[in-house]
């Protein structure tokens, strides 16, 4: 890795959420397109300061709990009322309220999957190396500090731009950062 | 925010009605990863010795009366002829019970927006995933062919084609149940993954920044992942909501289902939901009070949480006492003689002092909770917790045993007596509980440290100490 | 970050046409169900009932969300409350409109008719169920709705001019043990008024049932209304997007909580396969009642909790139309509970079914608008009012010199 030290990107430090919050508007009004903040918690109203879409994890929910429903009263259906009927308590071979509870809990739990697989698949994890992770001062970002981060793969990546605008913003501190 | 017409008049609030912080003495962000992460990174204190070796103990005694049971036969315990039910399904019924009050912080309150939520969850939600493992060795033991037990699922065997019997509830208990754990511990997890980043970004030794840097994924802390994050948080918690209520509302219809007087009534899936809460909030006091005086949380866990979980404890104890009294209600209503004598001989039979002991600890007791005074003193919470935890045990008790020791026939009538290999193994999950809860303070940290910066003060972007400068935002 | 701002809410509506309405409703509804009780006097006992029931559902789901408000000490709805108060304020109303009820029990409760020595559902439910007792704990009902929802709207409307903390202690005391009497005396009403119609059926889950479908309309009707007075003025400044979303949550909790507790009523029902509890459906899987039954299924639970389940349902167009659905869904209901031993060959909607709906529709909505009109439109003084409007002021900012005591930063 270190014979061409290539740049990821510029890294702005900042103090606080109301801080960060103005930068990311600025950058988000300037029509950068690679770029992200990074806080120790999710910060209310970040995610309209960057311009960003609501989120899809919803549907990958929504796909794995109806699969999950499905699942459940066909295999009870299968199960119970086809390959191998037995008659029990007096109720039909297949019932829909029978086979509720379980059909049921099978939606949560594909649901649920949907929702964790599908958050990691947009969030592209895990992964076990980032850039940014070896970068010194990145590690307060888990404890009380904010970046914000451009990459050089922005098309409209120009570190002197990007200084004066991250300058502006209130950034004390601007970093590159290495591939 | 939603802007305010300007010709709103707005009164400041009354001095005696001003809520409390969440987080005392103006902690900022910072301190807070300080302080939790500290429990994690300090050298083990005494205190925790003395407290693991008992459990662990404990835990191997567990193992032992598994072992003996296993090897002998469920006959070691007291279930018989008539009480074919004791206190294995007590005990299950009561640590799932436990465990609900995790998932009720943890999700309903968050969908209810509950801020304070946040001190109390992560450590609830152990206590959740390490009750339900209680719970889970009891089904498991009592069939008393332990080596069938994955005939409970649906798997193609070579005996032709065999499957599950769904319309047992005791089937349906096998999924709720399992459902449960598994989206107990994932929900927990997600919620851990950026403190994991905390203590990965903290790690002073090379093996501790590998083991909290794989479990973190690599986490940034992006926006983008935020986003994905909190929306996946806020479906799991959608999902654990009706999770939660379906798992109790199932074991309550283990009873339910049948035609048993005393567990034939249609109130029973919310009372036993209302009733788990109950207990679960009990044992959430009962782990808190001492931990935060231990570790020295009393900044984050302050007494407005405390007095929260009391109310909550409140409100779910009178929902309970409504239960009790619409069944005796409704038993002499319906004019049904077993119905009434099930009723009348809970009260005054054979086993009298169990119902009493549950009324006096479900019903009356936390009637108390309505004092301010009261709720502020946490030696007397605590004991009341404690009541709480007893009581809701013998909820189970009356329900199972006084049920069914006297159920039609006169001649089929019986007195039922735990053995000590009962007894031992129910104090062996505690040892189970206890051991998995120590080390989960130990190596986890136990108050979600990304989610109580959240709400600090210093994280809102539109008020000063968060950054926004006098004079509006924008 | 609302974009909710009061220039964005569409010019009022022009509801002058619609003055009237109350009055002709009472007038035509009323005359219809006066003709009515003439023609068919158990017919118009039993549409009576039903409309009753229905009505009673706002004033009782109004009621418990005004003392779950004070007892959860919350905020958001302190812009709403007042109306709501209001709502919970037509218990003496709904008093008066229980007369025809009161003077036609014998015909419309079997059990009143028949003799407890031949009866033995009867005869276990003595003393309770006897003309005495019925009308007592009629009265019991009344008074203690009557008694809680105007001391809370008495101490409500005090602080509007007071100001002072000492009203909330006031409202919450009384909600404290308002909501115990609440749950004892619904429930007495929910059994004494319909589940008596069958007094051999019995259910442990019944009055919660009757609960859980109450609340869920009338919080439908509190969205509505608060859209209303949102757009014709009185409520422009101070009902924001929160409200709308919190109400829209809350009315999709009670979709699911209704649907959870008629789920286990039914389903605990029917695997116990007993026939002293199983005839009650039975009668109601009958000629058309079975439809209503899937009606119910899919009209009370499905449409609405998939319309809500997004987020931003809760705030979009389909509210409106959700809360005439509510209304719909809950009378048709009410009317599963009611009709079918008066109609076991299915379901009917009789011309007196509308004419008492319509009557005392005309009734409450005229009260409640002079009480609205009375009064100032929410709390204008709440403590909560100013967290309600999102307009928090931080204990530790304040400057010491502006606050007379030191110790509010600790």
């Amino acid at each position: 890795m270190a014979e061409t030290a290539k740049t990821y990107g510029l890294i702005a430090e900042f103090e606080t959420p109301a801080d960060t919050m103005h930068a990311a508007e600025r950058v988000r009004d300037a029509g950068y397109q690679k770029w992200d903040v990074f806080s120790p918690f999710p910060i209310h109203g970040m995610d309209k300061a960057m311009g960003m879409k609501n989120s899809k994890v919803g549907w990958f929910s929504f796909l794995g709990g109806a699969t999950g429903y499905t699942t459940g009263m066909l295999m009870i259906w299968f199960m119970n009322a086809i390959d191998y009927p037995l008659v029990v308590g007096g109720k039909p071979m297949f019932s829909p309220f029978g086979a509720f509870p379980v059909a049921y809990e099978m939606t949560i739990l594909l649901g649920a999957f949907g929702a964790i697989l599908g958050m990691m698949f947009l969030n592209r994890l895990p992964r076990l190396h980032h850039p940014l992770l070896k970068h010194g001062r990145f590690s307060l970002v888990t404890h009380d500090r904010f970046f914000v981060v451009i990459e050089t793969s922005d098309p409209k990546y120009s570190e002197l731009e990007i200084r004066k605008l991250l300058e502006a913003a209130g950034s004390k501190r601007i970093e590159v950062v290495e591939e | 925010m939603a802007q305010i017409a300007s010709n709103l008049k707005i009164h400041p609030v009354p001095v005696e009605l001003e809520r409390p912080a969440l987080i005392q003495n103006q902690r900022n962000v910072g301190w807070i990863s300080d302080r939790v992460a500290e429990i994690v990174e300090g050298k083990t204190p005494t205190w925790w010795w003395c407290a693991f070796v008992p459990s662990f103990l404990a835990m191997t005694m567990l193992l032992a009366m598994m072992t003996y049971q296993i090897s002998t036969g469920v006959g070691v315990w007291g279930n018989n002829h008539p009480v074919a039910w004791g206190w294995d399904i007590i005990n299950f019924v009561w640590w799932i019970g436990i465990g609900h009050a995790g998932t009720l912080i943890s999700a309903i309150l968050f969908l209810l927006r509950q801020r304070w939520r946040t001190a109390v969850n992560r450590a609830a939600e152990a206590m959740t995933i390490f009750a339900v493992m209680c719970a889970g060795i009891y089904p498991a033991m009592h069939v008393g062919r332990v080596w069938f037990d994955w005939w409970l699922f649906p798997f193609p065997n070579a005996n032709g084609p065999i499957w599950p019997q769904f319309r047992s509830p005791l089937m349906w208990d096998v999924f709720a149940v399992s459902t449960y754990f598994t989206v107990s511990v994932l929900f927990w997890y997600v919620g851990l993954v950026p403190d994991l980043a905390v203590l990965r970004d903290r790690a002073k030794t090379k093996v501790r920044k590998f083991i909290y840097g794989f479990f973190a994924l690599g986490w940034t802390g992006a926006n983008r992942h935020w986003s994905n994050y909190e929306k996946a948080y806020l479906i799991l918690a959608g999902l654990s909501t009706p999770l939660v209520l379906s798992v109790h509302s199932i074991v309550s219809l283990d009873f339910a289902v049948s035609q048993v007087p005393g567990w034939h009534t249609t109130i029973f899936p919310p009372y036993f939901v209302a009733g788990a809460v109950f207990s679960g909030f009990g044992m959430v006091l009962t782990l808190l009070i001492p931990l935060r005086k231990i570790l020295k949380l009393e900044d984050l866990i302050t007494m407005r949480h405390i007095e929260l979980i009391c109310k909550v404890t409140l409100a779910t104890g009178s929902i309970v006492g409504y239960a009790y009294g619409m069944e005796v209600f409704i038993a002499w209503y319906s004019g049904n003689p077993y119905e009434r004598f099930a009723f009348l001989n809970r009260a005054v039979g054979p086993y009298w002092w169990g119902y009493w002991t549950m009324i006096i600890c479900n019903v009356v007791i936390p009637q108390l909770f309505w004092f301010k005074k009261i709720r502020n003193n946490l030696f007397i919470v605590f004991i009341m917790s404690i009541f709480v935890n007893i009581g809701m045990w013998f909820e189970r008790f009356v329900i199972i045993v006084i049920s069914l020791h006297r159920e039609f026939l006169p001649g089929n009538w019986g007195y039922y007596r735990p053995t000590i290999v009962d007894i031992l193994t129910y104090i062996g999950t505690f040892g189970l509980f206890f051991t998995f809860f120590l080390l989960f303070l130990r190596f986890l940290p136990m108050i979600a440290i990304s989610e109580v910066k959240g709400v600090a003060v210093q994280a809102d972007p539109h008020h000063p100490l968060g950054g926004a400068k006098a004079g509006g935002h924008h | 970050m609302s974009s909710h701002t009061p220039s964005a809410t569409p010019p009022p509506l022009d509801l002058s046409k619609w003055q009237k309405v109350p009055t002709l409703l009472i007038a035509i509804g009323g005359l219809l169900a006066f003709l009515g009780a003439f023609v068919n006097v158990k017919q118009f006992g039993y549409s009576w009932l039903l409309a009753f029931m229905f009505f009673l559902s706002f004033c009782l789901g109004a009621l418990f969300l005004v003392l779950v408000h004070h007892i959860f000490d919350a905020s958001w709805s302190v812009p709403i409350r007042r109306f709501v108060e209001h709502i919970a304020c037509l218990a003496p109303v709904m008093a008066v409109l229980f007369i025809p009820i009161a003077l036609l029990a014998g015909k419309l409760y079997p059990w009143m008719s028949s003799d407890p020595l031949h009866d033995h559902a009867l005869k276990a439910k003595l003393p309770l169920f006897t003309a005495p007792m019925f009308y007592i704990v009629s009265a019991i009902c009344f008074t203690s709705w009557w008694f809680f929802s105007s001391k809370l709207r008495y101490w409500s409307l005090k602080q509007d001019e007071t100001g002072s903390a000492e009203c909330t202690f006031k409202m919450r005391r009384l909600a404290a043990t308002g909501v115990f009497v609440f749950a004892i005396t619904l429930s007495l009403g929910a059994v004494m008024w319909m589940k008596a119609l069958q007094h051999e059926w019995f259910s442990t889950m019944y009055a919660v049932y009757y609960f859980a479908g109450s609340v869920w309309m009338t919080l439908a009707t509190v969205y509505l209304i608060a859209y209303l007075l949102k757009r014709q003025g009185p409520l422009k400044d101070v009902v924001h997007e929160t409200q709308f979303y919190f109400i829209g949550s809350l009315l999709f909790a009670f979709t699911v909580f209704y649907a959870y507790i008629h789920f286990s009523q039914y389903f605990i029902i029917w695997n116990g396969n007993m026939p002293e509890e199983t005839f009650w459906y039975i009668l109601r899987e009958k000629g058309s009642w079975w439809d209503v039954g899937m009606i119910l299924i899919f009209g009370h639970f499905f449409l609405p909790f998939l319309l809500l389940l997004r987020i931003d349902a809760k705030l979009s167009w389909v509210m409106a139309p959700i809360a005439v659905w509510a209304w719909l869904m809950h009378f048709i209901d009410l009317s599963y509970n009611v009709m079918p031993i008066w109609h076991p060959e299915g379901f009917v909607l009789h011309w007196m079914d509308l004419a008492c709906i319509a009557f005392m529709a005309g009734v409450v909505i005229k009260v409640f608008l002079k009480s609205f009109a009375a009064h100032p439109p929410y709390p204008q003084q709440d403590p909560r009012f100013s967290e309600a409007m999102g307009v928090y002021i931080a204990p530790i900012i304040v400057p010491l010199e502006s606050k007379p005591s030191g110790h509010r930063a600790k």
